[in-house]
């Protein structure tokens, strides 16, 4: 198993009477990209920026690094070793790309070249640009680039793609995809279903505070995500009739369709042959569970686009 | 080094930002062009209207001689741009027209009706007076040593004076000002109506002279009151640069999330601070120097700034920064630090005695002006540029940088550079 770069053991936040974070733990593994998902006010922020050493924690421990973040003397070494790109990052807007690249850069003893960062993240073409002139896509990649630029062995993720358009949330996903392969540690957090899916190795599942739910999305799909499902667009009467005698839990919707829960793989092969037997003309589609039925099966609730729980 | 990384961004960020530029640098200097144009007479000096209406004329209806040499004489003084009010108008109604809708200071002086016969009867008695009396010194004086029939020719002559003086009427020409009591030229204006009156009295009796008055400066140079107001303005606005302006873009670059993205990195607070600092000085040097040189353009002020100012300078620079280090560590918005530096600054502005003159404020607020920063920033300037006073840099000097050290240790422990 790879090594622990951050530990977490029962920690706890509170603000006055309300307890942000409620005793969780987990653990993120060397060169894994580990999304931390959940609604707004679940505690993502507060577990990464007490992680960030720039809030303290009120019980348990963590270690990032190796180093104890609420030890002042490794506050200096964490820092070091990690890049951050913060929420609703932001930056001097009078400077230019390569400007604001090089601050942050300049604020450690080793780094890269903003030119070698600014290469990496595709921003050539804006590198002289003011930071005000550039779009929200574009602003978030520069965030993406003063993290990398201190060459930071774990590198922090706060909602990267909030707020943007999905071409621009694409580009981002692009991003941070090719930092796995650059061998970078990276800690997601997002409120986004699709994007803990598609980018994440493992999930964790925050809600009020706990963790939920914590492995790979395959993981958390087949622990909690439920059955597949066949949907037979418009389908025949007489076929609704066949499949409920044979396989059971079927449904057919107002328009139509014919919803069909699929156990297991041979299952799904048995009701196909009877559909080929019946030469059917319908479009049939598989449905597989997502994270997203993962959240709805643990938490009863789904998560709007805005990050607010339904 | 790395409070010379976040000096060069900082600084370089403010240069390219327009409204940084405008409330740091020009308005400053558009300032210091209206209170300079105000004080230094250039473009003319400025004179005081006056509406004139003289009642005093002659059958056909022109001026009397003596009526008509008083306009004249207050006219010559320079100072009144006199406006002549037809006789027979009313004075007030006739003011109020010719000063349109947009009103101003009215003032009118009414010479009345017989002024010239008043002023010449007057006259004769006083000088009838003057001379009754001189004779009656001379009499007493000079007694013990004349004849009966000397004695008896003077005391004739006392009599007849004394006769004569008796049958002179007591007449006094008189004048009537009128004034409105919220214009604050008032006091001026009537100070020089008397004046020319009591000349005009002294050259009618052919009084001359005994007192003699001779003005010179208590410095080397000829400072005029432009002089003074450079480096009072100078440090007035140092201290809103300071006090607003840090103010106000810290707080943004905190509303922003810049302050939490530095903290993330190894920079550390007192980095921060002093870079922040460093840069609001270079700008306050700057701006010193070009409202310094604006002075000598445009006002040909004769203030010279040494090393001391300099020095001066810069730490008076730092100690507004670290006011307004401290403010935008502990104000959270950007409406409430420009509320909380408005309302700082601007009193500390009127109270330093940097436009106003300290001797004019009631004593409790001569008292407060001890405790404010700017009065010993401000005086400590006054000194380097203008008295050269050793004393007044050494102690002002002294205040200011301590108050320097003070503030930017607090503005250190206020800046957060964690969350709660």
């Amino acid at each position: 198993m790879a090594n622990g770069i951050i530990k977490v053991d029962s920690l706890v936040k509170e603000y006055d009477s309300l307890r942000a974070v409620d005793g969780i733990s987990f653990e993120v593994y060397e060169g894994e990209v580990f999304a931390f998902l959940g609604p707004n006010g679940a505690g993502k922020t507060t577990t990464v920026e007490i992680l960030e050493c720039i809030r303290p924690l009120t019980g348990g421990s963590a270690k990032v690094c190796g180093y104890d973040v609420s030890k002042e003397s490794d506050v200096k070494e964490i820092k070091k070793r990690i890049g951050v790109l913060p929420q609703d990052f932001n930056a001097l807007e009078k400077l230019s790309v390569k400007e604001n690249i090089s601050l942050i850069g300049d604020m450690y003893d080793k780094h890269l070249s903003a030119s070698e960062v600014i290469k990496l993240l595709d921003l050539e073409d804006k590198a002289n640009a003011k930071f005000d002139s550039l779009s929200g896509g574009l602003k978030q990649r520069v965030g993406v680039a003063a993290a990398l630029v201190s060459d930071p062995q774990l590198v922090f993720l706060d909602e990267p793609t909030t707020g943007l358009d999905p071409k621009a949330r694409r580009d981002v996903w692009a991003v941070i995809a090719n930092l796995k392969k650059l061998g970078k540690t990276v800690f997601l957090t997002t409120h986004y279903m699709e994007e803990a899916q598609v980018l994440a190795d493992r999930i964790a599942i925050i809600d009020r505070g706990k963790i939920v739910a914590l492995g790979s999305s395959q993981e958390l799909i087949s622990t909690y995500g439920g059955l597949k499902l066949l949907v037979i667009r418009k389908g025949p009467k007489d076929l609704a009739d066949t499949l409920q005698a044979k396989f059971g839990q079927v449904t057919v919707n107002k328009d139509g369709d014919i919803h069909v829960k699929v156990d297991d793989v041979d299952e799904l092969w048995r009701i196909m042959d009877i559909l080929t037997t019946m030469r059917l003309g319908s479009d049939v589609e598989l449905q597989t569970p997502t994270i997203e039925d993962v959240f709805l099966k643990i938490t009863g609730t789904r998560i709007t686009d805005e990050g607010d729980l339904t | 080094m790395r409070a010379i990384t976040v000096f060069k961004a900082v600084t370089k960020n403010w240069l390219r930002s327009r409204a940084g530029l405008f409330f740091s640098i020009m308005f400053p200097i558009l300032l210091l062009v209206v209170f300079g144009a105000i004080f230094s007479g250039v473009g003319g000096s400025s004179r005081y209207g006056l509406f004139v209406q003289n009642q005093d004329v002659t059958a056909e209806g022109s001026p009397t001689e003596l009526s008509s040499a008083f306009v004249t004489a207050l006219n010559s003084t320079g100072t009144f741009s006199l406006t002549e009010v037809p006789v027979g108008e009313n004075a007030t109604d006739y003011a109020r027209q010719q000063l349109g809708p947009l009103g101003g200071s009215m003032r009118i002086l009414i010479i009345s009706e017989g002024f010239q016969d008043d002023l010449i009867n007057g006259t004769m008695k006083v000088r009838v007076g003057i001379c009754f009396d001189t004779l009656n010194m001379s009499y007493q004086y000079f007694e013990p040593y004349m004849n009966d029939t000397q004695k008896s020719m003077l005391e004739d002559g006392l009599t007849q004076m004394q006769q004569l003086n008796s049958s002179l009427p007591d007449a006094y020409a008189s004048l009537t000002i009128m004034l409105d009591s919220a214009d604050q030229s008032a006091g001026v204006v009537q100070s020089i109506v008397a004046s020319v009156a009591n000349a005009f009295n002294y050259e009618l009796i052919g009084a001359g002279n005994v007192i003699t008055f001779t003005q010179t400066s208590v410095s080397n140079t000829q400072f005029r009151t432009i002089d003074f107001y450079i480096p009072g303005i100078t440090a007035a606005f140092i201290m809103t640069n300071g006090i607003i302006g840090l103010t106000s873009t810290n707080t943004e670059f905190k509303r922003r999330g810049i302050i939490k993205r530095l903290s993330l990195t190894p920079l550390t607070k007192m980095d921060w601070v002093v870079g922040c600092i460093l840069s609001q000085t270079l700008l306050n040097i700057i701006l010193s120097f070009i409202m310094i040189g604006v002075g000598w353009i445009v006002f040909n002020v004769r203030v010279i700034p040494d090393a001391l100012t300099i020095l001066l300078i810069f730490l008076g620079s730092v100690m507004f920064s670290g006011i307004g280090m401290i403010f935008s560590g502990v104000i959270k918005d950007i409406e409430a630090a420009n509320a909380i530096g408005n309302a700082v600054a601007f009193p500390m502005m009127f109270l330093s005695g940097t436009y106003f003159p300290l001797e004019i404020m009631p004593s409790y607020l001569q008292s407060v002006s001890k405790v404010l920063p700017l009065t010993y920033f401000s005086e400590g300037l006054k000194a380097t540029m203008i008295t050269k006073f050793a004393d007044g840099i050494v102690f002002n000097m002294a205040v200011v940088a301590v108050l320097a050290v003070v503030f930017i240790l607090i503005g250190v422990k206020v800046t957060r550079w964690r969350e709660k």
